[in-house]
């Protein structure tokens, strides 16, 4: 039975791990409209910011990951103005296809910058804490608080704030929005810094606990996908409970059956889920 | 996504090729010989010492008078590690270039360019290509200066054996090259009544191992058998290392790199970690020949597969000096005659000379004996490393007798 907790315990962290690396993806998806697969070459932007910052340059962790999500907001809110603003008119298809391009290119330029092999940073060796004989390491639980504090964040902003109210107009109805007086522009940009930012900290994270090659960031966008997709391309809390299910299922299932189907756990959930909820655990069906 | 990725990557296989290879302006009697590595991603540390040992064959090649077909030049591209890149670039390389052999591809790229060697009549080369897939359709035009996973295997269920552990737990990559030899490995185990406590083959590119541990660290193995890559490898280390685990390690190659020290804690692998690949008999003179060279042109110790990469270059010099023509087809109809049956020879030079005098010559590699079974294949050689001090160091050397 400890054994089981142990894996839904861990599932709960890799849950927690995948809602701060898709959490920023279907804000996208909401406001801008469409998918964007760079949004995972942007954690890979993060992470190796704070590597630079920290393994080479010696700075600290906290600045170090601090300037890596501010690069990384503004990295996406520079892409968002550059690249996908002047093509929106021609709608989601082609932005989602410039998207992958983008990806492609944010990658190539981390391949060309950071070269070859593997990276870490320099931090101390996760400490484990013990009880009711579970594990959880001090990173683990750094995961979980901030997927906590980047939702309750994020909602707190989309609610309470004017930019946040404004954000939900248009993605509702960008023209009535629009027509009402919302400075859309404005809107954008706050949409790509909190997006990207968000990115930026699900990188960090990504930093911390794992060992970074060129290409462990894109690796991360199919898991995106199948939580976005299952939390139905939307709604912010159900982007938290798809990636809490998709989490669990994927590290409880090594319970029972080999490691090495678990990422198939994460689409085996999806479509069995959408085969019941075609829109998604909370989105509407024009969504 | 591999493709644009790809392509942009090669601005950095760009920039490392200028530093590892010597510019040659292609001569009409020059004879083009391809060197098709993985420049950039995770294998990109392998491609590079590749690359350089390839050059340094060829410089000792050219310096003896090159062969009868000419100077070899050499072309180096870059595949990322991908079979799809390895096939666009060999396509550019045979075509474009016109390459008469292609040293250097990795597992997966070696199987994929299976077809387009023997239909472009090139010969396709690889210092570390283990995959056992090559067991069965390697031999013509498909070679290898390295022994096959299952004798990588052998050599780790040998070495599990020895130290007299009682549990041991395999970690494996899901990849064919991490599999192949850990079945064998497995293999031994049970043949030596060891308990195997579990054996879990894990997918890479994931943040985090801890789901695959939890079980691994619940039974409390002596050792535990990691076969992965260095991005997955150095994440287990670290969160096994988290997760209380005391006991002892036993690597793959690819983690046999002192950049492994650099990512880790070195406390959690020194005096508990081996690592076990597959190396050149140091002891041997063709070695020690070897290493001189390259510690006079480089200023640094062979790294892994340098030996056998060397010994490619040789291979086909050897090959095309010995055969009527100067394309693939003359490299394939020779390149076993070469390495078996004749007078001892350790170097290009001497080969030459033997040749000249219409001799029949048995090439001693750097990297060892190269006579070539019907696969195209090495027996091979195994070193176990220990971690000392933040570095790799010798433990135990199995000969390729130790598996007959």
């Amino acid at each position: 039975m400890t054994l089981f907790l142990q894996f839904l315990l861990t599932g709960i962290v890799t849950g927690c791990f995948l809602v701060l690396a898709t959490i920023g993806f279907s804000f996208t998806r909401r406001v801008e409209g469409f998918l964007n697969i760079a949004h995972a070459e942007l954690l890979g932007v993060s992470a190796f910011t704070t590597w630079g910052l920290n393994k080479l340059a010696g700075w600290h962790i906290l600045p170090s990951a601090a300037v890596g999500i501010i690069v990384t907001a503004f990295l996406g809110l520079a892409i968002g103005r550059i690249v996908y603003d002047p093509i929106r008119r021609f709608g989601p298809a082609v932005l989602l296809i410039t998207s992958v391009g983008v990806s492609y290119a944010i990658g190539g330029v981390i391949d060309a910058v950071i070269g070859t092999g593997i990276r870490t940073l320099d931090i101390p060796l996760a400490t484990s804490y013990r009880f009711w004989g579970l594990r959880i390491t001090d990173y683990q639980l750094l995961v979980v608080a901030l997927a906590i504090v980047a939702s309750g964040s994020l909602a707190l902003f989309l609610n309470k704030t004017k930019t946040g109210l404004a954000i939900r107009a248009i993605s509702v109805n960008p023209e009535l929005a629009a027509s009402r007086g919302i400075d859309v522009q404005k809107t954008s940009r706050a949409t790509w810094l909190i997006s990207s930012g968000l990115a930026g900290l699900a990188g960090v994270m990504l930093s911390v606990i794992a060992t970074l090659s060129t290409d462990i960031a894109f690796h991360q966008i199919l898991q995106i996908l199948a939580v976005a997709i299952l939390a139905g391309l939307g709604s912010l809390y159900a982007v938290i409970l798809s990636g809490l299910i998709v989490g669990i299922a994927m590290d409880v299932s090594v319970f029972w059956i080999p490691a090495g189907y678990r990422p198939l756990i994460a689409f085996a959930v999806v479509i069995l889920v959408l085969l019941v909820r075609p829109q998604g655990l909370a989105g509407s069906k024009s969504s | 996504m591999g493709g644009m990725k790809k392509v942009l990557s090669g601005f950095t296989a760009l920039a490392t090729i200028a530093s590892v290879a010597v510019p040659a302006v292609a001569q009409a009697d020059d004879v083009t010989v391809g060197v098709l590595v993985p420049l950039t991603g995770e294998l990109g540390e392998f491609g590079k010492i590749v690359a350089g040992s390839v050059e340094l064959g060829v410089k000792q090649i050219n310096e003896a008078g090159g062969t009868k077909c000419g100077m070899l030049r050499t072309v180096v591209a870059d595949t990322a590690g991908s079979a799809e890149q390895a096939i666009r670039e060999a396509t550019k390389m045979i075509d474009t270039e016109g390459a008469v052999a292609l040293l250097g591809p990795t597992s997966g790229a070696m199987v994929a360019l299976v077809d387009l060697a023997k239909r472009k009549e090139t010969v396709v080369m690889s210092p570390y290509a283990g995959t056992i897939t090559l067991n069965e359709i390697g031999g013509d035009y498909i070679y290898r200066t390295v022994s096959s996973d299952l004798g990588d295997g052998e050599a780790s269920g040998l070495w599990l054996k020895e130290k007299g552990y009682k549990k041991v737990a395999f970690l494996v990559q899901n990849e064919e090259s991490t599999i192949s030899p850990a079945q064998v490995a497995q293999e031994r185990l049970k043949d030596a009544g060891i308990e195997l406590t579990d054996y879990v083959i894990y997918n890479p590119g994931q943040p985090s191992y801890q789901a695959e541990l939890i079980s691994v660290l619940a039974n409390e193995p002596d050792a535990i058998y990691l076969a992965g890559g260095q991005e997955s490898g150095v994440t287990v280390l670290k969160e096994a290392a988290a997760g209380g685990y005391g006991g002892e390690w036993l690597l793959t190659a690819d983690l046999a790199v002192p950049e492994v020290f650099d990512a880790l804690d070195p406390r959690i692998l020194n005096d508990k970690a081996y690592v076990e690949v597959a190396q050149a008999d140091k002891s041997l003179p063709e070695y020690k020949a070897f290493e001189a060279f390259h510690k006079a042109e480089t200023g640094a110790e062979p790294g892994p597969f340098a030996a056998n990469s060397y010994d490619m270059a040789m291979l086909v010099a050897l090959a095309l000096e010995a055969s009527d023509g100067c394309t693939g087809a003359a490299v394939n109809s020779m390149i076993r005659d070469v390495t078996e049956g004749g007078e001892k020879v350790s170097s290009f030079a001497d080969g030459k000379a033997a040749l000249a005098d219409g001799k029949d010559i048995d090439y001693e590699g750097a990297s060892g004996p190269l006579t070539l079974d019907k696969s195209g294949t090495p027996a091979g050689a195994y070193q176990i490393m220990k971690a000392v001090d933040g570095a790799w160091v010798d433990e135990k050397f199995f000969p390729a007798s130790a598996f007959e």
